[in-house]
């Protein structure tokens, strides 16, 4: 018999498949050519030489940061309660001012601001939430940071005179902007993702490398944890036991241990189709993981049992068991949802903000518990901030998509107690609250002006600080390879200060 | 298992020739062989090496014996390619080139043009830019040979060498490369130029493999019975059948659930306040009312155990692009309203399912249109429904690959400024609390469609925004602006009224004729039933359909669904191009698993309840209740360490592919057992895969049968062999822990974890 086309296409596919695309499984690490210097080469934090780790929690919708932090003084020359209020009080969206946790700015010349109420002390509540640490120097605020190509003033904007971020307002792009720091075009790594490709084969080598991925993502598949030769674990919060969490059930049973091995061996075939590939890649990341950490490892402090709280959990114990993971350096994303609030934003954001300064607080003491307060850095990120003007009135008041937003960074190695960013029209980090055309920091001038802030601090120069601080090293090759475009920013690309 | 019957030909023209005057072949000629010739790069003679050299501006290529034994980057080059079949129309889109490099990195090289071979006839000349079009890796560091491929109607040419600026490296060394010259061709050296079928009289859609994998693209998984009725009728009687199926099945239909107070406290039209402690009655009231339980049950018995599985599956599809979740959707009843905008829309225009669907009040409330009024205009549905359901965000070629500027760059389909006149149009609608056919007092009607100014008296009341609008302007675009209500237009609630409807109709006309709607819909469907990634060529024609049914109708969806599941891109036994395929969603995991092998309750008899939700919701899909409007995985989803489109590949995390796992372990080794929830529960029926393993105890029936069935027929030697030794490691008395041995290692396996 002729040899049928079938069989010609089986020996084709082997012929082809040794696999079209680059081999991804740089497994852990072990890959280690490129190591011309330590990761111990940059300052240590007291506490634990040589641990690093970066904790982002991101605000899954697009958070409203308007509300989050809140002029609470009446100085004329800056943006005060009244210019607050006046913009949201009508429609029922203002925070009122006697209910405001005050926090003393020096970078506005000491005048007060206010945190929303839900991150003080909530009944019923484990702990203190996070105002405190603004008392304390560990929790600061970097103001109007946004996606940015390029500094960009309200003319630049208007006349098109600076390329702007490509769909802006739209939440699925921003969102891959915030992650991947690139806002001009299509990118397929997030900067943490690149992040560990640049960091990790500066960890130890073999025998001595980590067991484990640097990134962890513990809210599923993340541009931001995609690198080119990083691929991310993904676990489940602390519902599930470290020892579980990556644990294929069964092969105990009658066959088990024939099964286990044609399990482990199917993961081997048939990976000329990428996709097939992939899948394998994923399932072989996790069994290796997953034999490091057969462990039992819990925390000390009292964690809310909410979605955000079981996912710091499960990064807590993951950062106890560093040392015999043998990681000195770790990125982990978490996420809080739902901050898409078109409608019931206040409602919404007491809910949220309760949950998020409830679950950080809980980790900001349980990483003093471990001795690690000055190795892990907490930060924030969103889709975007939201129109200063509000959407609908009454009850169900909400916002809309905007831009510019505040973000939270806490942790023992923050400068905190403090507003941080590039400065604004008015001089300060903070934005003026002027809608349309007197307002210099708004998108627009005419009737359809919300109040959209254009960012004054780029989430390339954000996110460079927080990686200057992490070890990156700092020559301009590396750091472009991380934050292509940080070279349009000239100023303090890569520290503004907000980090020991 | 086959009886084959090899024909030889040099090429398959001389085949499609064949098949006309074949006679055994004639009972079947409403079935043509849906197998594809596979493409074949010609090599300079006796070496493996492309036949290649910088283009002509003649587009004059002949298949001479090139100066230069490589091509420069940058620049535009030629490759021949024998073994086509074109239909009419088929272009250069319909081809893609990759190229490795000897680290592995993979790139694409953009295909410029498709000529005939001049006094080659058979031989076309494929012209192609040296330069990736990925942009993941850049393009090759360094210079020498990459190895490149074609692919076509996802079937993938031989490689061969391509020297890049010079020749020489490691892949010269490459085992399996070999010449593939227009001599070698034509003395059938080459493999490939050969096509074979089944020997069996008769009339039916003999081609098995194709069968079965039809049915994972139409259905939630195929079964004997399905299987066979397609081998009698054929696939497209069987799709004529499919359009005409009642729908919900009979013993399937929509559950009846009456609205609740949205206090669900409420004595009498809620459940009243939780009982300390709860009550039996309390919990079935939340559970049947509050929850999308009773719709996730009722989709799953439908997908398990229906018969209008195409109906059912485009609906899912549909699902997952208007999108709207339990997460925020109070009651059971809402979200079966707005599954029936989607069920009875799935085979007909999608220019109603875009009306019904902006009136639905779930969606309504989920994308706050029903708030949206004059004075508080919201923004969420009108930017949705433009990016999310219709044009999305940058301007398509029909082909579906995007339209550049004179920068290279991206165009895109609005501004913010855009958005806010579409804003204006969606204002002053609102659930039609009294007067419709669900309207009842203290009730909130979410089942029939929202009304305009809904408890209006007052004309200073009205709701709507009277000024002018400026929609899309694309040539030909009906309605690119609407006039302000002014004159006579807002003299009274009746005419305003008039106007905001009419209005209404006039953007969503709009928006619907925009040339993206084609592209973007027809990509997104091919994603949800074929592929992730198809080639330009397949979306060009599918969306030719949508834009045309034949009959000058646009957005006739069952002619889109007929050309998705038709196309010779998705037609074939298997499928050799690497980029081909999808990754299986949980729901498709889960129902091709338990239709493979055929499911149960968990009891001695009876059929399951449907109730596995739960198993989906561990692996990232709870169905109808996405996490956002951009559903469970976004389409433009990029496989990490790839630039692969795999929109599913968001929800295979470590975390879920160990999940997957422990659901194959779960149901092939235990079972979803019966509690208050689950009445019946539900396993996997394993009665007539233990007989076969009973009855062979080489078990090499048993893994026939799993192959055929969920692999239709792919399974490479080396997965089955590494199978076969685990199951024969159980002795042979225990046939049933065989057959779940094999069942549970293909479940678990990337190679099923793929649906291609």
């Amino acid at each position: 018999m002729k040899e049928s086309r079938r069989n010609f296409l089986k020996k084709s596919g082997c012929a082809l498949g040794m696999g079209a695309i680059a081999t991804q499984m740089n497994h852990l690490g072990l890959v280690n050519a490129f190591a011309q210097k330590s990761i111990d080469d940059g300052a240590n934090p007291a506490g634990d030489a040589g641990y690093k780790a970066l904790v982002l929690i991101y605000f899954s919708g697009g958070n409203d940061g308007n509300n989050m932090v809140i002029p609470n003084h009446s100085d004329a020359t800056l943006s005060n309660y009244a210019a607050y209020s006046a913009a949201r009080t009508t429609q029922g969206l203002a925070i009122p001012q006697a209910s405001l946790l005050p926090i003393s700015v020096p970078a506005m010349g000491g005048l007060s601001y206010g945190l929303h109420p839900s991150f003080g002390p909530i009944a019923g509540q484990p702990n203190n939430g996070i105002h405190e640490l603004w008392g304390l120097g560990k929790l600061a605020v970097v103001s109007n940071v946004g996606t940015l190509v390029a500094p960009m003033t309200k003319t630049q904007y208007q006349q098109n005179l600076v390329q702007k971020p490509y769909q802006l307002f739209s939440h699925s792009d921003q969102v891959a902007q915030s992650q991947t720091s690139v806002a001009n075009t299509q990118a397929f790594t997030g900067w943490g993702g690149r992040l560990s490709d640049k960091m990790t084969p500066l960890q130890p080598s073999a025998p001595n490398n980590p067991l484990v991925p640097m990134i962890t993502s513990i809210a599923g598949a993340q541009l931001f944890t995609a690198g080119q030769s990083t691929l991310p674990m993904a676990i489940n919060d602390s519902n599930t036991s470290l020892a579980n969490v990556l644990n294929p059930s069964g092969f105990t049973n009658t066959g088990g241990t024939a099964r286990k091995v044609s399990f482990d061996q199917l993961r081997t075939y048939d990976l000329n189709s990428n996709y097939i590939k992939a899948a394998s890649d994923v399932t072989n990341l996790a069994i290796q993981a997953n034999s490091a950490l057969q462990v039992t490892q819990e925390v000390t402090v009292t964690f809310p049992n909410t979605s955000l709280g079981r996912q710091l959990k499960q990064v807590a114990r993951l950062i106890k068991e560093r040392t015999d993971l043998r990681v000195q350096r770790q990125v982990f994303y978490c996420q809080i949802g739902s901050f898409d609030t078109h409608t019931n934003q206040l409602a919404s954001h007491t809910n949220l903000f309760t949950q998020f300064s409830q679950a950080v607080r809980a980790f900001y003491d349980e990483m003093g518990v471990q001795g690690v307060s000055e190795s892990v850095t907490t930060f924030t990120m969103s889709d975007f901030g939201r129109t200063f003007n509000p959407a609908g009135s009454g009850a169900t008041v909400g916002s809309d998509h905007a831009w510019g937003n505040h973000m939270f960074v806490l942790g023992g190695s923050v400068q905190g107690g403090n507003f941080y960013g590039m400065p604004t029209a008015n001089g300060t980090p903070f934005p003026t609250l002027t809608i349309g055309a007197a307002g210099p920091d708004d998108t627009d001038s005419n009737s359809s002006a919300r109040g959209r802030w254009i960012p004054t601090t780029s989430v390339e120069q954000y996110a460079a600080t927080l990686a200057k601080w992490y070890g990156l090293p700092q020559d301009a090759p590396t750091l472009a390879s991380v934050f292509p475009n940080i070279g349009n920013f000239n100023t303090n690309s890569s520290g503004l200060n907000f980090l020991i | 298992m086959f009886s084959l019957r090899s024909v030889p030909v040099k090429f398959l023209w001389l085949a499609a020739a064949l098949l006309i005057v074949s006679p055994l072949l004639i009972a079947a000629q409403s079935d043509p062989d849906p197998n594809s010739p596979t493409p074949i790069l010609v090599s300079i003679e006796g070496t493996p090496r492309l036949l290649t050299y910088q283009a002509l501006k003649s587009r004059k290529h002949s298949l001479l014996r090139p100066l230069l034994d490589f091509v420069r980057p940058g620049r535009l080059a030629v490759m021949f390619v024998a073994n086509l079949d074109l239909m009419d129309g088929e272009d250069a889109n319909a081809f893609r080139i990759y190229a490795r490099d000897e680290k592995g990195r993979s790139y694409k090289f953009p295909v410029v043009d498709l000529a005939p071979a001049p006094g080659q006839p058979d031989v076309y000349a494929i012209t192609f830019r040296v330069k990736d079009e990925i942009g993941y890796w850049k393009d090759p560091i360094s210079l020498g040979d990459l190895v490149v491929r074609l692919t076509w109607r996802g079937l993938s040419s031989n490689e061969l060498l391509l020297g890049y600026g010079s020749k020489g490296g490691k892949l010269e060394k490459e085992k399996g490369l070999k010449s593939s010259s227009l001599s070698d061709i034509k003395t059938s050296k080459v493999a490939g130029t050969e096509f074979e079928t089944e020997a069996i009289a008769g009339v039916g859609y003999k081609w098995s493999g194709d069968r079965l994998r039809f049915l994972e693209q139409a259905t939630f998984g195929p079964t004997v019975d399905l299987d066979a009725r397609i081998r009698r009728i054929g696939l497209r009687t069987w799709l004529a059948e499919q359009f005409e199926k009642p729908y919900p099945s009979p013993a399937y239909p929509y559950p009846n659930i009456p609205l609740k107070s949205t206090n669900s406290d409420d004595a009498t039209l809620g459940c009243g306040p939780a009982p300390v402690p709860t009550t039996l009655e309390y919990r079935v009231c939340i559970r049947d009312h509050y929850n999308m339980y009773p719709v996730q049950k009722w989709f799953f018995s439908e997908a398990l155990y229906g018969d209008a599985q195409l109906r059912h599956r485009v609906a899912w599809a549909l699902a997952q692009i208007w999108v709207i979740s339990g997460v925020d959707i109070q009651q059971s009843s809402w979200m079966i309203a707005y599954h029936k905008v989607l069920s009875q829309n799935a085979f007909g225009n999608y220019r109603n399912l875009i009306k019904d669907m902006t009136l639905n009040p779930g969606m309504g409330d989920y994308l706050d249109m029903v708030r949206s009024t004059r004075t508080n205009p919201n923004e969420n549905y009108p930017r949705e429904i433009l990016q999310l359901f219709t044009v999305g965000l940058f301007e398509l070629n029909q082909d579906g690959t995007l339209k550049r500027d004179v920068n290279n760059n991206p165009i895109p389909t609005y501004d913010q400024n855009g958005v806010n006149n579409f804003t204006k149009v969606f204002t002053g609608w609102n659930f039609c609390n009294t007067g419709c056919a669900n309207s009842a007092p203290g009730l909130v009607n979410f089942k029939d469609p929202l009304v305009f100014n809904a408890g209006v008296t007052a004309l200073g009341n009205n709701r709507h925004d009277l000024t002018a609008k400026t929609l899309f302007n694309y040539p030909g675009a009906p309605n690119s602006t609407i006039a302000a209500c002014t004159g006579t237009c807002d003299d009274t609630l009746s005419s305003i009224a008039n106007y905001a409807n009419t209005s209404l109709d006039q953007t969503l006309d709009n928006i619907f004729n925009h040339p993206n709607v084609g592209p973007f819909v027809s990509k997104t469907l091919i994603q949800h039933l074929v592929t992730s990634d198809p080639s330009p060529a397949y979306v060009s024609r599918v969306a030719g359909v949508f834009n045309n049914n034949g009959l000058g109708v646009r957005g006739d969806l069952k002619a889109v669904i007929k050309a998705i599941l038709l196309d010779a891109e998705a037609r074939g036994d298997a499928k050799t191009d690497p980029n081909f395929g999808k990754l299986r969603e949980p729901v498709q995991l889960l129902t091709n698993l338990f239709r493979h092998i055929g499911v149960k309750g968990a009891g001695a008899t009876g059929t399951s309840d449907g109730v596995v939700n739960g198993q989906t919701s561990a692996l990232g899909q709870s169905t109808f209740s996405a996490p956002t409007v951009f559903n469970f995985y976004p389409p433009d989803n990029v496989i990490p360490g790839t630039a692969l489109l795999g929109p599913e590949f968001a929800l295979m995390t470590t975390g879920t592919s160990v999940g997957r796992a422990n659901f194959a372990n779960t149901m092939v080794f235990s079972q979803i057992g019966i509690s208050e929830n689950a009445p019946q529960g539900t396993s996997l029926d394993f009665t007539e895969l233990q007989n076969l393993a009973a009855a062979d105890t080489t078990s090499n029936r048993l893994l026939d049968v799993l192959n055929q069935r969920m692999m239709h027929s792919t399974m490479s030697p080396n997965m089955r062999s590494s199978i076969l030794t685990a199951v024969n490691s159980i002795a042979s008395n225990n046939p049933l822990q065989r057959a779940k041995q094999a069942v549970y290692l293909v479940a678990t396996s990337s190679q099923f974890q793929v649906q291609r």
